[in-house]
């Protein structure tokens, strides 16, 4: 049975497990870090409580966030149906909102197969002190909650400048109650991504975009050619400073050492062999491989400048388009798979998550979909996701 | 990808294999390979690369010294230590 | 056959700043108790993130306008990876495809002649934790005291051609960055990787290279250089082994060279840009700046000496450390008299630190107090033996020189009618001086001069006397 959540009092917000919790556990969900209690919390956490959340405990993630929706976790063997811990525990009511980190797209799945609410906000609005370091030059705390205005809520409570994070913006705080109304916006569906997904998920975005006609947003579908080489630009760049991150872990400082060692090597092979799972082991594996000599400019170089070219390809689309429409997964809902196959069927389906990470914009999942929209247009899709969310009633 | 340079990144990375996870780390590799040759189709000549998705400068602090922790409490965690100093095997004999 | 010796340094030099190069921790190489300047950054636990100390890079830049260098406006910082237990991230951030500094040159001299050494490039990083192996419990202890202490790296063009020339070079930068405050480069701050090879007198081409890894003190550098060059002559000349390209590690003790067959010479470092820190741009405005708050190279320091008319010969004394030219400078500020101020500097603060034990170099007296001491025994307010008394006080206690002059009963006594008697009295006592003088002898009068003094306590107003003195013997003549 799968352990969703490691309590800490009875409070309304779930801080998944790649957050520090100063004088808690956090071990990313990985075996390597048993054992590690933090000497401080994340900034985004302080920032929380500061603001009038309660932490309730420290949800479940897949080792290092680098899974589908948590699935492979050194808590849990998996069930038959995957979901995201701190999304079916708002999607259950038994927490308000999560602060959760966005590396690889698990919480947007996570909240697309709950049905809750999750925004990954612009890249450096919100601290990154404090949290499990993988993939950092696309990773960002995000918000999750059962609607678009706690969401909402939520990140405005943790987003802000913080010196302790050389690559947090400057703007002290950010206004996301100020966007458009949705009336005359334009929309377009990405078709490379739509495409892929399943029927089911088809349907559940043909029908947003109705929703979305009937506030007087236009809606087409636009082509986004870049798609795939930016799936596997991100995927470069993310296994390459996830290697870079998680080769700390070594069993000398803290978290796990193995039993079994005579000297240094065995120390370090034992410890890093036995404290990873087969996900991490191939992420770092091919991270350390697209950095080697004779690699860096025709992999991790080209990935670099992939960025910018998508950055510059979607920067010119939002110049026609207030939003994006796209899946967040392939499918309505996962089944358990087997970790040999793990790497591949990630990959698989971060080709819908990949550019925000990318490139650094938002994206917001909210009834089974993924909007995305230039920097700082987060106060856009809470717009765009508060008005939907008023059709249903 | 040969096994040999499979053996190459595992030692850069202090880490082992199983034979069944050799073979999955392998058929990884060989999917990335495919999956790279997607980006030949974007034209990259004369393009910067993007390190920092919002590019800022001089993000720098002042050359002030501050001291919140205190060597007991990193210490605390660590596997093996003595009182003052983390521990490993000996390394120079 | 004639060979030559061909000699590329890598220099790394511990800058002089009061935090860490990417954390506000303390901490130098020579820090004392393990373990004292650490946080979780310098241990390698997850969470804290690099923000980069600015002082760092205006040392590096002025490191580099020192060494003639080009100062790249912009530059940014990288990671390098490879595991060994002084490395608590497995990683260290360097500078590899932006360094700050590039194309320098030095010139040193030697008995041979001037030689000039090329500059690669400059580069920020951090330094690496320490490692004490520990022979009680068979284990290896780790400090990460030094872990993130910032470090430029000097890469030199192969551009030496003896020891000699390698140890000026050091020996030069030593002072410069001493001088400057730039590092201290006490023991352990300072450390060299040397690459050498051989090849025939006259030929482009550059032979077998070996490298031998950081090295610290001159005499193991000039010893390791020495040993190596009869190794690869051996080689070369009469086939005593197969020359390869190599890591090699210097064994004082043996005083010999090792191969260091470890997987860490061999790795592939897999450097990439560091996404945690933004690029630096220095701009004319910073760069200016830079160099208006840069001090004086000893150079101009000397010429400036020369100029207000200081002998060479105190001229040197005064530019062999910073601090020295720091008071000199602020005295001058204060108004005091050159020639005063070279001879409380030169004379009485080194005769009271040599008393002590002390040298000069470790002289530390707050200028405000010396420039007093100056001032009242200018102004005959106390005389120069009192004055001497007063600077000794606040060199050992600090003290507060007019208080200490008036508690001490120092004040030069000037009552006229009081140094009459006294005058009076010693030439009535001193017959034999008195006549002395009368015949000619001038150097009499210095003895007279003495006895009144030491009768006044050594507080009398040497005018005074010295007036009186001469109007009493010149009624007598």
């Amino acid at each position: 049975m799968k352990e969703y959540i490691t309590k800490i009092g009875s409070g309304d917000l779930a801080v998944d497990d790649t957050l520090l919790t100063k004088g808690v556990e956090t071990t990313a969900g990985s075996k390597i870090l048993s054992g590690f209690v933090p000497l401080f919390s994340a900034e985004a956490v302080e920032r929380a409580v500061k603001a009038g959340y309660t932490v309730s405990g420290k949800t479940n993630v897949g080792e290092f966030g680098l899974d589908l929706v948590g699935e492979f976790s050194n808590y849990n063997d998996g069930d038959e149906v995957l979901r995201g811990a701190a999304a079916e525990l708002i999607a259950k009511g038994e927490v308000k909102g999560a602060l959760e980190v966005d590396l690889n797209g698990a919480p947007r799945r996570a909240a697309t197969l709950s049905g809750t609410d999750f925004i990954k906000p612009t890249y450096g609005t919100v601290s990154r002190y404090g949290i499990i370091p993988c993939a950092c030059s696309g990773e960002q705390v995000g918000a999750a909650a059962a609607n678009a205005a706690e969401t909402k809520k939520l990140l405005a409570a943790v987003a802000g400048h913080d010196g302790k994070d050389g690559t947090s913006l400057p703007a002290e705080a950010y206004d996301y109650s100020c966007g458009k109304e949705p009336a005359g916006m334009k929309a377009g569906i990405i078709t490379q991504l739509f495409e892929l997904a399943s029927e089911e998920t088809k349907a559940v975005i043909k029908g947003y975009a109705e929703k979305l006609k009937a506030l007087g947003v236009s809606v087409e579908e636009v082509s986004v050619e870049e798609i795939a080489a930016a799936q596997s630009a991100w995927q470069i760049l993310m296994a390459a400073e996830t290697c870079n991150n998680v080769s700390r872990y070594d069993g000398v400082k803290f978290g796990y050492r193995t039993p079994n060692y005579k000297n240094i090597d065995e120390l370090y092979i034992g410890s890093r062999t036995e404290g990873m799972n087969l996900l991490t082991k191939t992420t770092v594996l091919y991270g350390s491989d697209v950095l080697s000599k004779g690699r860096y400019f025709t992999c991790y170089d080209k990935a670099l400048k992939v960025r910018r070219v998508v950055a510059e390809r979607f920067g010119e689309l939002f110049k026609t388009y207030d939003l994006l429409l796209a899946p967040a997964c392939g499918k309505t809902e996962y089944k358990k798979y087997d970790i040999t196959r793990a790497f591949e069927t990630v990959y698989g389906e971060s080709v819908f998550t990949a550019v925000p990470n990318l490139i650094g914009i938002p994206a917001m999942v909210t009834k089974g979909v993924q909007l995305m929209a230039g920097h700082f247009e987060e106060k856009t899709l809470f717009k765009i996701a508060e008005s939907a969310e008023g059709t249903d009633k | 990808m040969e096994k040999t340079k499979l053996d190459g990144l595992l030692s850069l990375n202090e880490l082992q294999l199983s034979e069944d996870e050799t073979a999955s780390v392998l058929g990884a590799f060989e999917f990335m390979e495919g999956q790279e040759k997607i980006m030949d189709g974007i034209n990259t000549e004369n393009v910067e690369v993007m390190v920092h998705v919002m590019p800022m400068e001089n993000v720098l602090r002042e050359d002030v010294r501050e001291q919140p922790f205190t060597r007991e409490a990193l210490l605390e965690g660590a596997p093996e230590h003595t009182e003052d100093s983390w521990q490993v095997p000996r390394l120079v004999k | 056959m004639k060979y030559e010796i061909v000699i590329g340094l890598e220099t790394h030099v511990e800058l002089n700043t009061r935090s860490k190069i990417f954390c506000a921790c303390g901490g130098h190489s020579s820090h004392g108790e393990p373990n004292d300047c650490v946080c979780p950054a310098c241990c390698g636990m997850p969470g804290m993130l690099p923000v980069t100390n600015k002082r760092v890079v205006e040392l590096a830049v002025m490191a580099g306008l020192m060494l003639n260098c080009e100062i790249n406006r912009y530059t940014t910082f990288d990671k390098k990876s490879y595991y060994y237990p002084d490395l608590p991230c497995a990683y260290q951030v360097t500078q590899w495809f932006h360094p700050i500094c590039t194309n320098g040159l030095v010139e040193v001299q030697t008995k041979n002649g001037t030689a000039k050494i090329g500059i690669k490039q400059i580069h920020m990083e951090e330094d690496a934790g320490k490692l004490v192996h520990d022979d009680w419990s068979d284990t290896t202890l780790v400090d990460f005291n030094r872990t993130s202490v910032p470090l430029i790296e000097i890469v030199s063009r192969p551009d030496f051609r003896s020891a000699e020339e390698v140890l000026a070079y050091l020996e030069k930068l030593k002072a410069m960055f001493r001088f400057a405050n730039i590092s201290e480069c006490e023991e352990g701050a300072m450390r060299c990787d040397v690459n050498i090879s051989i090849r025939p007198e006259g030929s482009t081409e550059l032979g077998v290279r070996t490298e031998i890894k950081n090295m610290s003190s001159l005499s193991s550098i000039e010893r390791a250089i020495k040993y190596e060059t009869a190794r690869h002559m051996d080689a070369i000349e009469r086939q005593t082994e197969v020359l390869v390209q190599e890591t090699r590690r210097w064994d004082d003790i043996k005083g010999k060279t090792f191969s260091m067959r470890n997987k860490e010479t061999a790795a592939d470092y897999r450097y990439f840009p560091d996404p945690n820190i933004m690029p630096i741009v220095i701009d004319d405005e910073w760069l200016e700046k830079i160099k208006a708050d840069m001090p004086a190279s000893p150079e101009e320091k000397a010429a400036e000496y020369r100029a207000l008319g200081v002998s060479d010969k105190e001229i040197e004394l005064l530019i062999s450390k910073r601090n020295l030219c720091d008071l000199f400078d602020e005295l001058l500020m204060k108004g005091c008299n050159v020639q005063d101020i070279v001879s409380w500097i030169l004379t009485e603060c080194a005769g009271v630190l040599r008393k002590k034990g002390q040298v000069l170099d470790e002289l530390s007296i707050p200028a405000e107090k010396l420039a007093r001491i100056i001032a009242m025994t200018a102004s005959n307010e106390v005389t120069r033996g009192a004055g001497r008394k007063i600077l000794v006080a606040v060199l050992d206690d600090d003290v507060d020189p007019d208080k200490f002059c008036e508690e001490n009963n120092l004040a030069a006594q000037g009552d006229e009618s009081l140094i009459n008697d006294v005058v009076k009295k010693v030439i009535e006592e001193n017959p034999g001086a008195v006549n002395d003088y009368l015949g000619g002898k001038t150097k009499a009068f210095q003895a007279l001069f003495g006895g009144c003094m030491k009768q006044l306590r050594g507080n009398g107003d040497p005018a005074i006397i010295r007036a009186q003195l001469e109007n009493e013997l010149a009624k007598l003549s």
